[in-house]
């Protein structure tokens, strides 16, 4: 199969996927999903790829949220410029902030976020309260521009499917390049890497500003998808979502922040329907994961693929005749 | 001959141990240089003061008549100057043959811009095969695509070496490259090193003096962080001075 026709083959399974979701849950639910599914890929890039764990990572989700929310309240009424703000505010909030914190590794590293975060949180919350209205946030009026009709909830599915693709080529591109080599060994040894001849902060850098890009995109999907903009959107305890999806489905594999991704939605938009104290499973799937299932679903996958296909070589071999003990 | 090192007065204090204490160093032009002295006695902390992992306490280093002794480890070895560790240190979850991408692209004209460097397939254009080409020459190239995980531990001091190469070191500073290897894997290092000795200026770090005094020029022994001894390695032997610290310790079943 040519590599190109691969990734085409790649992006209607995913489509595909999403698509068969339709019959049982809300368009405006998927929809949600699939922002999700983006601030998910953003999050491997910086934890299943790179191996730094962020505690504040929705900061640029907020960013991109209040970038966007902002944009269409006083600036212009083009939903898609009003994005492409929301993605620039939380690329200039992580530019400056990365320059601090990808200095820092480990628990330092996620709770130098965590800080940042709750800052954010505040200074929405109370001194920036004449622009973003505090605690109850904002709405966001009329979102139409021609075509692109984002008071639609069968428009906005589509846009974000189509966005959440996009996003996903891109990163599988930029993975799959010697800078995605790059990105895995400083996860596994940074100093060897210095030693390489690379300057490893100039990459640790580049690769939270574009993590942060693309959360500030999440976030600017959310507003639109949603109207409305309040500081619940940089809420520090929703990143725990986030950690858990990329574990559950498999930490730096863009599948498996995908199936992470539906999963814990699944699992924190049902469960508690029906269970009360539904946090409580989520702890015990954690530790469960973390004990059994280190390779998440997506990682337990390929194993089980790469064991079926040496299993199926040697059945092929002593076909031939070779025999076997 | 150009000098390709040249150390003046280098010392590393941690707290109140001073681990290399005022060493002078020159090193020539394609010379090889053998570094021993028992465990402990400041060796492996002079690699990583050449190398900028640390900075010096006092002192000076020039490479390629530069002083780069406040540059960063990374501009040294744009510069040239190359090393491997002590432990063996390789990417373990990569694969084999990607161990040595990153390498490989950093000579790639074709990847000298930061969008082909994030974009570009790594499988794709040159660089495969180019990592598979070196693998060729240290003879991993039959394991290439295997996890560097599974990899012996010889195994994966070959591909060590061979990521050096990779770098086309002018200098290459080797710390204990023989260490913990069976002795068919000496064999294949030495073999290999010897090939290369021609081209490259070598400092290599050895516990076992017997197996690297055939392979060096200039010998030095190096105790409590100096220099006790330097010189033609069958003299150096022989200095008194030498087999009171060395063997005193030691005794004499290292050789
Ligand atoms: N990072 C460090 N911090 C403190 N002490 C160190 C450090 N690195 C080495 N040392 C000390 O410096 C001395 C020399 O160590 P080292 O250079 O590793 O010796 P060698 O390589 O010759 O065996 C030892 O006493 C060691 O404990
Ligand atoms: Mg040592």
């Amino acid at each position: 199969m040519k590599p190109e026709n691969r990734d085409i083959y790649e992006l209607l399974i995913i489509a595909g996927s999403f698509l068969l979701l339709v019959p049982f849950l809300h368009t405006h639910r998927i929809t949600d999903f699939m922002i999700f599914c983006i601030f998910v890929l953003s999050f491997d890039l910086l934890y299943g790829y790179m191996g730094r764990l962020s505690f504040g990572h929705l900061l640029y989700l907020g960013a991109g949220a209040y970038g966007a929310g902002l944009s269409l309240r006083h600036l212009t009424a083009n939903p898609l410029l009003a994005i492409l703000l929301g993605i620039a505010a939380a690329c200039l909030l992580a530019m400056l902030a990365g320059l601090i914190v990808v200095r820092a590794t480990g628990a330092c590293f996620a709770l130098i976020n965590l800080a940042f975060n709750q800052t954010g949180w505040f200074l929405v919350m109370s001194p920036l309260r004449g622009i973003t209205n505090g605690q109850d946030g904002f709405g966001i009026g009329a979102m139409r521009l021609g075509f692109f009709n984002f008071g639609s909830a069968t428009f906005r599915f589509w846009f974000v499917l189509i966005t959440l693709l996009l996003v996903f080529f891109l990163l599988k591109r930029v993975t799959s390049s010697p800078y995605g080599v790059l990105v895995r060994s400083i996860k596994e040894d940074e100093t060897r890497v210095r030693f390489l001849g690379y300057n490893t902060y100039l990459y640790k850098w580049l690769t939270f500003v574009f993590s942060a890009s693309v959360a500030g995109l999440s976030g600017a999907l959310t507003a639109l998808n949603y109207a409305y903009v309040n500081p619940n959107t940089m809420d520090v305890h929703k990143n725990v979502g986030a950690v858990f999806a990329c574990l559950i489905g498999g930490a730096g594999r863009l599948y498996g922040a995908l199936i992470g991704g539906v999963v814990y939605m699944l699992i924190s938009n049902f469960l508690p329907l029906y269970v009360l104290r539904w946090e409580m499973f989520l702890g015990l799937a954690l530790l469960i994961i973390v004990f059994r299932f280190r390779r998440g679903i997506w990682g337990s996958f390929e194993v089980w693929l790469s064991r079926a296909a040496a299993s199926a070589r040697l059945r092929a071999q002593s076909g031939k005749g070779a025999p076997v003990k | 001959m150009s000098e390709v090192l040249t150390i003046r007065g280098l010392t590393k204090r941690f707290g109140g141990l001073v681990a290399v204490n005022g060493v002078d160093l020159r090193v020539e032009e394609k010379e090889t240089v053998g570094i021993i002295g028992p465990n402990g006695s400041g060796k492996t902390t002079l690699f990583n003061l050449i190398t900028g992992l640390f900075q010096p306490t006092a002192g000076q280093i020039v490479f390629m008549d530069r002083d780069v002794t406040s540059a960063r480890p990374e501009q040294r070895v744009a510069a040239g100057m190359v090393r491997t560790f002590q432990l063996v240190s390789v990417f373990n979850s990569l694969r084999v043959w990607e161990n040595l991408v990153l390498c490989v692209t950093r000579f790639d004209a074709a990847h000298s811009s930061i969008w082909k460097f994030m974009t570009s397939p790594a499988t794709g254009g040159t660089i495969r095969d180019d990592c598979y080409g070196v693998l060729r020459l240290v003879g991993l190239e039959d394991k290439a695509g295997t996890m560097t995980s599974e990899l012996s531990y010889g195994d994966k001091r070959l591909l060590e070496i061979a990521i050096a190469l990779s770098l086309k070191p002018k200098l290459l500073l080797l710390d204990e490259p023989l260490s913990g290897l069976s002795d068919v894997e000496v064999v294949d290092i030495l073999n290999l090193l010897r090939r290369i000795k021609r081209d490259v200026t070598i400092i290599i770090i050895e516990h076992k003096v017997s197996m690297i005094v055939d392979f060096v020029d200039r010998l030095c022994v190096m105790n409590e962080g100096r220099f006790v001894s330097e010189g033609e390695p069958s003299e150096v032997l022989r200095d008194p001075a030498v087999q009171k610290c060395y063997w005193g310790k030691e005794g004499t079943r290292g050789c």
